[in-house]
């Protein structure tokens, strides 16, 4: 999958020579003599036996250099760990195979989604990118300007990993629960089948993602200044980093919001989000207060809240109550301390000279002034 | 006040009553509690930088260093009502009693009384700011005499009846910021936020370059003042800053002969 891909391959720029086929060869040959048994769960093809060697890699056809290392440790804590290699490079047929082609993300695998008992897809995750702010298609279905400013999977998606938690006793603990899985396995005892889904279930009851990862991924397009001009946005991470709930993130809180908490409504698929100007958004002028109530955030808040302004950007026209109160403070704090370091700095070199005078006062007065 | 022997003698010294003991638990509660929220309000006010992380950790992290900022920031609010509370207890003993005693309870007298109290600004303080710029400027020989209380000393006592009202309410609410929605609208908490960064900026910053510098860093304090533990000033340290309420005081307590003329550092002004 091209998602899986994502973390095992990495691209560096790198203008050099494409790699001839006998090379290729060699590798395999080098991976032959080097094997070991070690293999990952969907690994039945025996992919690993040449893509656990960490210097896999040539320089394609564009003059990148391209890494093939896969490390297993990384893929076997992630939830593609079950998927075949074949299942989403669907293009490899023979070893050593040829250059494969990008990944469909959307295409089916092999696995059956249980609910509807057919073969699992991401092709809805889609559909609903494509009704958000993200779609690359306007609403008559013609490109956007900008395209290639559009996310795709890989954009905002890397490797994902499980984060299974334990709950005993009131104490909340990361991981697999030694206790909660035994009782599984007193069915389920082929193979990984319960820590399998005790780790999809429970990374699922929390967010799959540390806050300051979501961060990240949206601060790759919308802290970038040229993408905003484009765009005609403002500087939305900066502006959210600089409140509350960003400066609690970025301590390594995970219990602030962070872009998802106030930019999916309730309940909605997370890769819906939409302009402040539909709607139906989180984030619309009049959905802002229930956005903001939503369960286990503000919920004892008064409708009210919602005027609270989360990216300021201290603009007179956009903010004039920030900009001004912020101008006060400044010239209050300036005022203060160069008065006071102005008189310390003048104090101390007095003290070189504690009895000279330009102007030499006479009077001998004695009195207590 | 009178349980303090204004000049005492420790090793042949002479040592010069300050501060009461009360007065100076009270001053250990203030600077404990606002060093606390410094260092629990500071690592989230610049939390992009590489220090805060760690720091905000030391202090107990995003779960723990909240409840210790607020439970500091409720001592200070708490210290701030009580030390209000005793000023106006000492105000009405010391001067409205007087008054009363001598049947002159007017308001011209009492707005007179309360201008007369020795931490509260007057026209001496203006005259004090004025001289010393002179001095400091070189247009006189002659650093002022301050009286019991200096303009600076009344600046840093001030200080925190400036900002404790700033900070405190909104430090309130943004704490209970649910609750403060339903009688305000959001964007208060907008102001609120910039009252409470900003002004903790210029309180820590007043603090640590210029009080600390009072009682730290010159020179004749390096490495710390001892006046905060002990009430007491030394006699060099009361020629040097309160010239004038050294004078009172030795003049008052019989010993109008010993008076040292005012100096620093071993150099007498050339009065």
């Amino acid at each position: 999958m091209q998602v899986a891909h994502s973390v095992l391959i990495r691209d560096v720029g790198m203008n050099k020579h494409v790699m001839t086929k006998w090379i290729a060869v060699f590798v395999f040959s080098f991976c032959m003599f080097s094997y070991s048994n070690a293999g990952f769960a969907g690994d039945e093809l025996n992919c690993v036996l040449c893509h656990k060697h960490r210097g896999l890699s040539r320089i394609d056809e564009d003059g990148k250099f391209r890494l093939f290392y896969i490390n297993q440790e990384l893929f076997d804590s992630g939830p593609h760990r079950r998927n075949k290699c074949k299942d989403c490079h669907t293009d490899i047929d023979k070893i050593p195979h040829e250059p494969a082609r990008k990944v469909d993300c959307m295409q089916e695998c092999h696995m059956v989604e249980p609910s509807g008992n057919i073969k699992f897809s991401h092709k809805t995750v889609e559909e609903t990118l494509h009704k958000s702010a993200h779609s690359p298609l306007d609403e008559d279905g013609k490109p956007k300007p900008h395209q290639e400013d559009y996310p795709g999977c890989k954009d905002c998606h890397d490797q994902p990993f499980y984060r299974p938690f334990s709950f005993y006793k009131g104490e909340l603990k990361a991981g697999v629960s030694k206790r909660g899985i035994s009782r599984c396995k007193g069915c389920h005892t082929n193979g990984d089948f319960a820590e399998d889904f005790y780790e999809h279930i429970t990374t699922r009851l929390r967010k799959s993602r540390y806050p300051m990862e979501t961060i990240k991924s949206c601060a790759k397009c919308h802290q970038d200044p040229e993408f905003q001009e484009r765009h005609d946005l403002d500087d939305v991470v900066t502006t959210y980093m600089q409140t509350f709930h960003g400066k609690m993130i970025a301590l390594g809180s995970e219990k602030t919001a962070d872009c998802l908490d106030c930019h999916v409504v309730e309940g909605e698929n997370t890769h819906l989000i939409e302009g402040k100007e539909v709607i139906t958004s989180a984030v619309y002028k009049n959905n802002v207060q229930a956005t903001c109530r939503t369960s286990e955030c503000h919920e004892k808040a008064a409708a009210q809240l919602a005027s609270y302004q989360t990216h300021v950007t201290y603009d007179r026209e956009k903010y004039p109550l920030q900009f001004y109160m912020l101008v006060g403070f400044k010239a209050l704090m300036a005022c203060v301390l160069y008065f006071f370091l102005a008189l310390i700095f003048l104090e101390l070199l007095r003290r070189l000279f504690p009895c000279f005078s330009f102007i030499k006062d006479k009077k001998q007065d004695d009195e207590v002034e | 006040m009178s349980k303090y022997d204004p000049i005492v003698y420790k090793e042949g010294k002479r040592l010069f009553y300050r501060f009461s003991a009360h007065q100076r638990l009270q001053h250990v509660v203030l600077f404990s509690s606002v060093l606390i929220l410094a260092l629990t309000g500071f690592p989230l006010r610049h939390a992009e930088e590489s220090w805060a992380r760690p720091l905000y950790d030391l202090m107990g992290g995003t779960e723990l260093a909240p409840l210790i900022h607020r439970a500091a920031g409720t001592v200070l609010l708490a210290l701030f009502v009580y030390h209000t509370i005793y000023w106006m207890v000492l105000f009405y003993k010391n001067h409205i009693g007087k008054l009363k005693r001598e049947k002159r309870v007017t308001i011209g007298n009492i707005i007179r009384e309360f201008f007369s109290q020795e931490m509260v600004p007057n026209k001496k303080d203006l005259i004090d700011i004025i001289h010393i710029w002179k001095y400091l400027l070189y247009f006189t020989n002659r650093p002022p005499r301050h009286e019991r209380m200096s303009w600076r000393e009344k600046f840093d006592y001030f200080a925190p009846y400036w900002g404790i009202p700033i900070l405190g309410p909104a430090g309130v609410a943004l704490w209970w910021r649910d609750e403060f929605s339903h009688i305000m609208p959001g964007i208060v908490l907008n102001a609120a936020y910039i009252m409470h960064t900003d002004e903790a900026l210029l309180a820590v910053l007043f603090l640590f370059f210029v009080h600390w510098y009072n009682v730290h860093y010159a020179p004749e304090k390096f490495p710390a003042a001892t006046v905060w533990l002990t009430g007491y000033l030394t006699e060099d340290e009361m020629i040097h800053e309160h010239y004038a309420d050294y004078v009172r005081v030795m003049i008052e307590q019989g010993l109008e002969d010993q008076i040292q003329p005012q100096h620093f550092g071993g150099k007498e002004y050339d009065w």
